[in-house]
């Protein structure tokens, strides 16, 4: 445990340093009503990021959730005007389809024991070409007004889907840390052939684990479409790439066996405000790409660093 | 287990079964039409009420220095780059404006709008942008309004209520109205067409799909329309689309359309490696500079644009005079610097001029 903490340390610091600095450019940064923007902005990577951590703890990875998040919110807007559901029961069902699509990665991995690499690279191209498909090319809107609340209203002064990250956040890290679910998704990653000797389900978990993680990508669509009050099929396209560079920042090793909901968190938070706070600064929207991957090759750098210094 | 699945193939089957409910999509949107007529008569122009959004406590800014940041739909292609040289110019042309241009590097709506919440956030006084898409665009700009900035659209538009004033390049119906007829020039009357676009909800290229065929309909009656291809505005993407057109319809493919100053150039290549030229017509909308080969080769007849350089020009004195307050909301008409007196159009749109045709003879004399 304290080695984990070690890099979860640096990235906190670093995380501190970083929102100093931007802090001193720009006045506005620093701003609660900037922040809280923010924190509106990246509810969406964040909770898929929250079910990320869990895949890659194990040692696995999701490339797909951008495209169940495309997906989903398609099927959103077919459900409720296509078919002409009522909208909380076009919500609902939308949201098990799209658990359904993270149901059947798991299903590809575990039965087939195909590589989750492989199997959700497929199912990234098979979901966006489902969302396009059925979309054929329009998108829905004239959502109603009530709908809007959860991707642009605030409660008590806070934006709703960042109470959602906030408790959903809670929910994962207890799971994680503290379960024996969490500690078996721990011992997956570590050493697989070991855990599944040792008695645990690895196909049961690995299986909730996915289908978690197409849960949280439709949950992150609905708050989406509600945000922008439009459903379009390339909703989502990179996610994947901007929610795994937040679970890697955060110390979750690619490998599987380490990794906590805390660093994910800072990883996040960190990305979130280089992005805004540099463009506040004036620093245009390339070179903040640039920023952001040095800060990764450094984290991660430093933290192997560490790693090589522990004894054994 | 087996069942489950079983159920689940079924399930994934049923839902893609929903995408057959749908009719055949041509790329065009799904509002009212008014195609111009046939000959050479031009449309009459309807007053309507204005109906832009207002800012809503905005600081008195006549005369003062006010900071502009120009969000196009993506950065990196020539016609933006042309629209951004249009802006910078009018912006050292006024004296008192301080412009950048800053966007995604795709196409892309999710972006598009975080770095228009950036901006609103770092206070600048005037946005001008080109919208990816027209309703998910609409609530960021209404939080620019509400925080009393000033909101000007060029190229492609949102929903009226989202901005103060649009700047039309050309009206709708008469570019739909010269592709067509040079389309059908090349083609004959019943040559058969394939269209290649941007995104599928992108506004202008909707519009104008839209347009053409309420114009054909009414014109070329008996020109058949094969299919419309999705190209994004990438330039790879658009070279394989426009060869998997060539390929899946062989002869009778006679031309195509190319909606977007990337997939036009990008057809004209496709069907120059094709070795079709001359037999596959390309008409479109493009760029000078990015047609010359093909025009030069006799592979492209002709190339149909307005003047980026003056739509970013002209947007930019228009969002001067908002600011300044010169521009206010029922007038007829606004003056843009160089470009004399340009009449609004349709409540809040104001319109640049009508669309230009380049061809062998008049191509060299553009440079951009």
């Amino acid at each position: 445990m304290s080695r984990l903490l070690k890099h979860e340390s640096i990235l906190a610091i670093l995380t501190v340093l970083a929102l100093a600095i931007l802090a001193m450019q720009s006045d506005k940064f620093f701003t609660t009503d900037n922040l809280l923007n923010q924190g509106r902005l990246m509810s969406e990577v964040g909770l898929v990021a929250l079910a990320m951590t869990f895949v890659i703890v194990t040692g696995g990875i999701d490339l797909s959730v951008g495209s169940i998040l495309g997906l989903t919110a398609i099927l959103l807007g077919v459900f409720w005007k296509n078919v002409g559901l009522p909208l909380p029961v076009a919500i609902g069902l939308a949201v098990a389809c799209g658990s359904l699509a993270g149901f059947v990665n798991g299903l590809i991995i575990t039965r087939f024991r195909v590589p989750p690499l492989i199997a959700t690279l497929a199912t990234l191209a098979l979901y966006r070409g489902l969302a396009e498909g059925i979309s054929e090319a329009r998108s829905v809107r004239g959502y109603p007004e009530w709908f809007f609340f959860l991707g642009q209203g605030d409660i008590l002064g806070i934006p709703v889907q960042l109470c959602l990250l906030v408790i959903a956040a809670i929910t994962a890290g207890v799971i994680l840390a503290r379960t024996p679910f969490g500690r078996a998704t721990y011992a997956i990653g570590a050493n697989e052939t070991a855990a599944h000797f040792s008695g645990i389900r690895v196909n049961a978990t690995k299986l909730w684990i996915y289908t978690a993680a197409g849960f949280l990508a439709s949950i992150a669509a609905v708050i989406f479409v509600s945000r922008v009050t439009t459903t379009r099929s390339d909703m989502g396209t990179g996610l994947e790439l901007d929610v795994i560079t937040g679970v890697v920042l955060g110390g979750t090793s690619i490998f599987g066996g380490k990794g906590t909901i805390i660093g994910t968190a800072l990883g996040l938070i960190l990305i979130q405000a280089l992005k805004n706070g540099l463009s506040l600064s004036g620093v245009k929207g390339d070179g903040t790409i640039v920023v952001i991957g040095v800060v990764l090759i450094v984290a991660i750098l430093a933290s192997a660093i560490f790693d090589r210094n522990k004894g054994g | 287990m087996k069942k489950l699945i079983v159920a689940m193939t079924m399930g994934l089957g049923l839902l893609s079964s929903t995408a057959l409910a749908q009719s055949a999509w041509t790329g065009g949107d799904d509002q009212p039409t008014s195609p111009l007529a046939c000959d050479a008569t031009p449309a009459v122009a309807v007053a309507k009420p204005y109906d832009g959004g207002e800012p809503a406590g905005a600081p008195d800014r006549a005369g003062k220095k006010i900071t502009v940041v120009d969000v196009p739909k993506l950065i990196g292609i020539g016609y933006f780059n042309a629209t951004t040289k249009g802006i910078l110019d009018a912006a050292a042309e006024l004296g008192n404006v301080d412009a950048k241009t800053d966007g995604p590097t795709k196409a892309n709506i999710d972006e598009q709008i975080t770095f228009l919440d950036n901006y609103i956030t770092s206070g600048v006084d005037g946005i001008l942008f080109a919208a990816n898409d027209p309703v998910a665009i609409a609530p960021v700009l209404k939080k620019a309004l509400s925080k009393g900035i000033n909101v000007v659209g060029y190229d492609a538009n949102s929903t009226p209520d989202a901005r103060q004033w649009f700047v039309n390049q050309a009206e709708f119906n008469g570019i739909a109205k010269s592709l067509v007829d040079n389309l059908a020039k090349e083609i004959g009357e019943d040559g058969a067409f394939a269209i290649v676009t941007s995104t599928f909800t992108t506004p202008n290229q909707a519009r104008w799909i839209a347009e053409m065929g309420a114009y054909a309909a009414n014109c070329h009656p008996k020109m058949k329309w094969l299919e419309t291809v999705e190209a994004q505005e990438d330039n790879t993407l658009s070279f394989n689309q426009a060869t998997t057109l060539i390929n899946k319809y062989g002869d009778e493919l006679k031309g195509i359309v190319g909606m977007t100053s990337v997939a036009t150039p990008a057809s004209a290549e496709a069907v120059t490696q094709a070795k079709l030229c001359g037999k596959v017509a390309v008409v479109g909308l493009a760029t000078p500079n990015a047609m010359k080969p093909y025009v030069k080769a006799d592979c492209v007849k002709s190339v149909v644009l307005w003047n980026p350089v003056d739509l970013g020009y002209a947007a930019m004195h228009v969002l001067r005079a908002v600011a300044d307050g010169t521009l206010k909301a029922g007038a007829t008409s606004v003056k843009a610097g160089k470009l004399g007196d340009l009449q609004v159009i349709n409540g809040s749109e104001i319109l640049l001029g009508a669309p230009y045709t380049f061809t062998k003879e008049n191509i060299d004399g553009f440079d951009f």
